[in-house]
């Protein structure tokens, strides 16, 4: 009798069940959140009001507007890029100082009197050691300068705007407005700009902003594209002119890299991202005065700190294996050499050489030290006398001009270095920021598309350069 | 420590030399390029190759097919004979009719002078089908961020592959879905269905206030021309003008226009008097700078996790806001509400409905 009931009840419910329709959750849940609001709207205790017409809205009108919008946006990064690249020179100057011409001399010496064996000497101070003092002085500066300056704008209220500005152009491509920040990050370290996606709420968005934040030409290899384009494409013209030119060739690579960016996004959102969760929404926070100490502290801990640090850990391996196969040899060569010789002619295939390609390959940890591990690799190939420091020991030379004279007698020509400024923009993350995508996304299926999708443009990219140079040139 | 090394030393020397004896990396390149090439293909043409593959489930796919559409036909009270089904279903004849004489061994069909009907047996196995199906659309809409064209050929594939517990779980974890995203119903485990009771668009007359409950997803394109135009489930409707070619009608402060070929894949409710048809209704994309409104709803369109985000955003019924300004672009644009900005995509609020001051 009871269960007869029960299961009579039961049916009936099921039966109801098609007559609510579809929506009736919904329609529950949000008399619960119109509840949920009513009742706080009689707790709430107001205190005075605001006025319409505020100071804040005349600056967002401004901020905002179509005709001021991005003129202002322009122009308060390129302050910031400028600011940190030209403010890190002389810090930057000091620490190279510190680590390589005072610290390193002693602590060879100090080695050759307690008697180190010639190869531990080499593996600890050649390499881990110059590796470490390397990262540190590069690194360091440009990311103590560019980040509190960027932390100050978010505190501010800035960057939100700047997002909500660049929304519709990042939509186009299936992306955030906020990855217009998290790009910009990028510039001043990838690492740091992968950790900053987490401002973008939305799960698909977030994964083509990591995943594309590559693209963002880093701290590490502004140097690098700067020192290229001087000694290769400024040479091109008279000598007033060639400071003009090369930079201009660097901001062309940036913006390829911007392109890039939106390219990959757009890629993503349609192929192997489509089924990600994707929502939308941009709070813009009211103005406020930056909070100028707490925001050096923190950027400093937080983003700075942290990103050295996983660099340094990378950057000692690496300095190592620099060493190791500098000075391991096979045959009557070393394995560097094999390696140069053995890759010569596939690099050449994409415009590029052997010494190039074993450079990106070990200086993985850290695009910082591509340019003195060319050099070194250049120099013990070429086996130049009276340059260098040694097998297995990174250097940089005080001059582009000289920098220039050993590359081209490395067998550098333009193409080269055109090449090896598209192949710096398009290459694998360093492995900080390889590590720092595994962290933040905990999937490994990202992490390697994030590593090998650059890549893979860098060799079309070079290969298409270097094919249609050889039909015209 | 220096015999280590050397031992270190030799053992890479080995392994390095036997790598570099093979040729130039470029050969490498080249193999690696083709390899990729070739799973591509592969990868494109899966469905064609799943015959060589895997036989058997390419067997179960078509049988499990052709037990839906004969289920659709029977639904429309249409009849339907193997040179039909097979022209439905693009497929040859030959496999057509192979597949037809196992499906009368295992009792699905059966089949007087040249018409094919289902069995209980082929009706209630259909169903099941179905239920994956319309399940598997549900949870595309509420779990991931699919757009809604890619639904339909997503389930098509996934129908084939769930089994019925697998099928119970995911209705479990959907919170017992009775309707998938396009307003048809989700059979029961046990294979109870009701017939929905709507009319075509096309067929309704002037000044009927209705709400559409139904937008058939097939064919494609008909269904892609129909989401471009921005209709959504759930909204009421109100006739303009109808005849033979095209159909008028009101929806949400917006006038929209069809042929009566597109409007037939739209079904639509007659709202009875106690109803009532909310006549100020419009969408928050409507609204200007500076003005403000009350929020009435979100359209049942917004699903998942945007609605949420949405409601968690205060986004809710009876809550006032006020626009005040646009992008660049007038994409996004920025709403006062509850004393925060919060900029919101058009496209987002297309779906929030509200009633101006």
């Amino acid at each position: 009798m009871k269960i007869d009931k029960t299961q009579e009840l039961l049916n009936l419910a099921s039966e109801l069940r098609w007559q609510v329709g579809e929506g009736f959750h919904d329609t529950l849940i949000e008399g619960i959140y119109a509840d949920a609001a009513d009742i706080a709207q009689k707790v709430e205790i107001k205190q005075g009001s605001v006025p319409k017409f505020s100071f804040e809205r005349q600056l967002d009108q401004i901020l905002t507007s179509k005709r001021f919008g991005f003129p202002i946006m322009i122009l308060v990064l390129s302050i910031i890029l400028w600011l940190t690249i030209q403010g890190a020179n002389y810090p930057s100057g000091l620490l190279s100082t510190l680590f390589l011409e005072i610290i390193y001399p002693f602590l060879k010496s100090l080695s050759s009197q307690v008697g180190l064996p010639w190869w531990m000497d080499g593996f600890l101070l050649d390499g881990v050691y110059l590796a470490l003092g390397w990262v540190i002085s590069v690194m360091l500066p440009p990311m103590a300068i560019f980040f509190p300056l960027f932390t100050l704008l978010e505190d501010f209220g800035y960057l939100p705007r700047v997002a909500f500005n660049l929304d519709s152009a990042f939509k186009r491509s299936g992306a955030h407005g906020k990855q217009a920040l998290t790009m910009s990050m990028g510039w001043g370290c990838n690492a740091a700009g992968v950790i900053a996606t987490r401002i973008i709420d939305s799960p698909r968005e977030r994964l083509i902003a990591i995943i594309t934040n590559n693209f963002s030409l880093c701290n590490g290899r502004w140097p690098t594209q700067i020192l290229i384009a001087t000694i290769f494409i400024g040479a091109l013209v008279p000598d007033h002119f060639s400071t003009l030119l090369s930079t201009l060739a660097v901001i062309l690579v940036a913006l390829l890299g911007v392109g890039f960016t939106f390219l990959s996004s757009w890629m993503l959102s349609r192929t192997v991202l489509k089924g990600e969760v994707s929502t939308f929404a941009l709070e813009l926070p009211p103005y406020r005065p930056p909070r100028i100490w707490s925001t050096l502290y923190t950027s400093l801990i937080d983003r700075t700190l942290i990103v050295l640090w996983r660099a340094m850990v990378f950057a000692a391996p690496a300095g190592a294996v620099i060493w190791l196969i500098s000075n391991i040899p096979i045959g009557d060569q070393s394995m560097a050499n094999q390696t140069i010789d053995w890759m010569d002619g596939f690099g050449l295939f994409f415009g590029l050489n052997g010494v190039i390609l074993l450079a990106y390959m070990v200086a993985i940890p850290a695009n910082e030290i591509v340019i003195p591990t060319i050099l070194m690799l250049t120099v013990a190939h070429l086996d130049l006398l009276g340059v260098g420091v040694g097998d297995g020991v990174m250097f940089e030379l005080d001059s582009a001009a000289q920098t220039g004279e050993i590359l081209r007698a490395g067998g550098w020509t333009l193409l080269t270095g055109i090449n090896l400024m598209l192949f710096s923009l398009l290459h694998n993350p360093c492995s900080t920021t390889i590590f720092t995508i595994y962290q933040e996304t905990k999937s490994w299926k990202w992490t390697t598309i994030a590593s090998v999708m650059p890549i893979v443009f860098g060799f079309i990219v070079t290969f298409i350069v270097a094919q249609l140079w050889g039909l015209f040139a | 420590m220096t015999l280590s090394f050397i031992f270190l030393n030799s053992t890479l020397k080995a392994i390095l030399l036997a790598i570099l004896g093979l040729p130039n990396p470029t050969f490498y390149m080249s193999l690696f390029l083709m390899l990729l090439a070739a799973s591509y293909l592969l990868v494109k043409n899966r469905i064609s190759l799943q015959f060589i593959w895997n036989p058997t489930a390419a067997k179960k796919s078509l049988i499990e097919d052709v037990l839906k559409q004969l289920y659709h036909v029977e639904l429309s009270q249409r009849t339907t004979d193997l040179k039909m089904l097979s022209g439905a279903l693009d497929v040859p004849l030959k496999r057509t009719v192979r597949v037809i004489e196992s499906m009368h061994k295992q009792n699905l069909i059966t089949s007087e002078d040249a018409h094919l009907a289902l069995t209980n047996d082929g009706r209630s196995y259909a169903l099941k089908i179905i239920r994956i199906h319309r399940l598997w659309e549900k949870y595309l809409s509420e779990r991931t961020g699919f757009d809604k064209s890619l639904w339909h050929d997503l389930a098509e594939a996934k129908e084939h592959q769930l089994t019925a517990a697998q099928a119970n779980e995911l209705y479990e974890s959907l919170g017992r879905p009775r309707f998938d995203p396009h307003g048809d119903p989700i059979p029961t485990e046990l294979g109870e269905i009701i017939e929905i009771i709507s009319t075509p668009l096309a067929s309704l007359g002037v000044n009927t206030i209705a709400k559409i409950v139904h937008i058939e997803d097939e064919p494609k394109s008909i269904y892609r021309q129909i989401i471009k135009k921005k209709l959504h489930i759930g909204s009421h409707i109100k006739i303009i003008a109808t005849n033979n070619l095209k159909i008028i009608f009101e929806s949400e402060g917006q006038i929209f226009e069809f042929s009566t070929v597109v409007a037939s894949n739209i079904n639509a409710l007659a709202l009875n008097e106690q109803d009532i048809y909310e006549q100020n209704k419009i969408r928050l994309s409507a609204l200007n700078v500076g003005e403000t409104a009350t929020i009435t709803g979100i359209s049942s369109e917004c699903r998942g996790a945007n609605r949420r985000r949405l409601l968690d955003l205060g986004f809710i019924k009876g809550t006032p806001l006020e626009m005040e300004y646009a992008g660049p672009n007038q994409n996004p644009r920025a709403y006062k509400i509850r004393n925060t900005l919060i900029a919101l995509r058009n496209d987002q609020a297309d779906l929030i409905l509200i009633e101006k001051k």
